[in-house]
C-alpha cells in the first residue's frame, strides 16, 4: 500500500505529489510564441480551405439541366405569375409576365436566407416577406433589403402555346 | 531589461498583426464560399493567391519571433564561468 501521509515541510503535499509532480499553472500557461504558433497553424488551415475551394470551383461542373414543359403560355396572362419546380421537384421557381408580354422565370428561393419570394405585379418586383427584400422583375437583381445576390434565372421557350425550361442561369 | 521590454513589446504587436491577418483570411473564406455558393467560381482563385500571400507572412513573422526570441534568451543566459 503506498504511503498516503502528508509530507512535512512549507507545502504539505502527499507523498505521490512528491514522486509525480504536476505544476498545473505552468502547465496551462501559454507562451507567445506558443500562441503565435497557434495562429499560424489557423491561418495554414484557412489557406488550405481558400485552396480546396479554388480547385472544387476550376473542377465541379454541374450537369446540364434537361428541358422541362412547365405549364401554357395562357396560364401566365400580362402581369400575372405562376409557380413550377425545374430542374428538380426540389428547386420552387417562378414565371411571369411582363406588361409587355415578355415571359421571365427565376429560382423562388430569395439569395438572403432561402425564403420563398412572391410576385407583386402592382410594385413589378418580386418580393421577400421574411426580411423584405425586393428584386426586380426584369433582371432579378436585388433592389431593397438584405439581399446581395441576384435570383438565378430560369432560361424559357415558348413552343406552341407551350412553355419549356431549357437551362439555369446562375 | 530595456532589451526585454522592447521585445515584450515587439512581440505583442507581431501577434496582434498575425491575429488581424487571420481575420482577414477568415473573412476570405466566407466570401469564398458565398461566391461559390452562387456559381461564381472567377474569384476564388485570386482569394486562394491572397490567402496564400497572407500565410507566406504569418509564417515569417513567426520565424522571426522564434528567432528574435532565441537571440535574445542567448545573450541573456549569464556567462559560463
Amino acid at each position: 500500500m503506498a504511503d498516503e501521509r502528508p509530507v512535512a515541510g512549507p507545502r504539505a503535499r502527499h507523498r505521490h505529489e512528491e514522486d509525480f509532480p504536476i505544476e498545473w499553472e505552468r502547465d496551462h500557461y501559454v507562451t507567445r510564441r506558443e500562441f503565435a504558433k497557434f495562429l499560424t497553424l489557423g491561418s495554414g488551415l484557412l489557406a488550405a480551405a481558400n485552396v480546396l475551394m479554388a480547385i472544387v470551383g476550376r473542377l465541379w461542373r454541374p450537369a446540364a439541366p434537361v428541358a422541362a414543359r412547365i405549364g401554357r403560355s395562357a396560364d401566365v396572362p400580362p402581369g400575372g405569375s405562376m409557380l413550377f419546380r425545374y430542374p428538380t421537384p426540389e428547386d420552387p421557381c417562378i414565371v411571369l409576365r411582363e406588361g409587355t408580354g415578355e415571359l421571365r422565370a427565376y429560382s423562388q428561393i430569395c439569395t438572403h436566407l432561402s425564403c420563398a419570394v412572391v410576385h407583386r405585379p402592382d410594385r413589378d418586383e418580386l418580393f421577400c416577406p421574411c426580411h423584405r427584400g425586393s428584386f426586380s422583375t426584369t433582371e432579378g437583381r436585388p433592389t431593397a433589403g438584405p439581399p446581395t445576390r441576384r435570383l438565378p434565372r430560369i432560361r424559357l421557350e415558348e413552343r406552341g402555346g407551350e412553355i419549356f425550361a431549357v437551362g439555369v442561369e446562375a | 531589461m530595456e532589451t526585454h521590454r522592447q521585445g515584450t513589446t515587439l512581440f505583442t504587436g507581431i501577434c496582434v498583426l498575425i491575429g488581424l491577418l487571420v481575420v482577414i483570411q477568415l473573412w476570405l473564406v466566407a466570401a469564398c464560399l458565398d461566391a461559390l455558393r452562387a456559381g461564381e467560381t472567377g474569384v476564388l482563385a485570386a482569394a486562394a493567391a491572397a490567402s496564400l500571400v497572407i500565410l507566406a507572412v504569418n509564417a515569417g513573422l513567426l520565424l522571426y519571433i522564434v528567432a528574435f526570441d532565441a537571440r535574445l534568451r542567448h545573450t541573456q543566459r549569464p556567462p559560463r564561468e
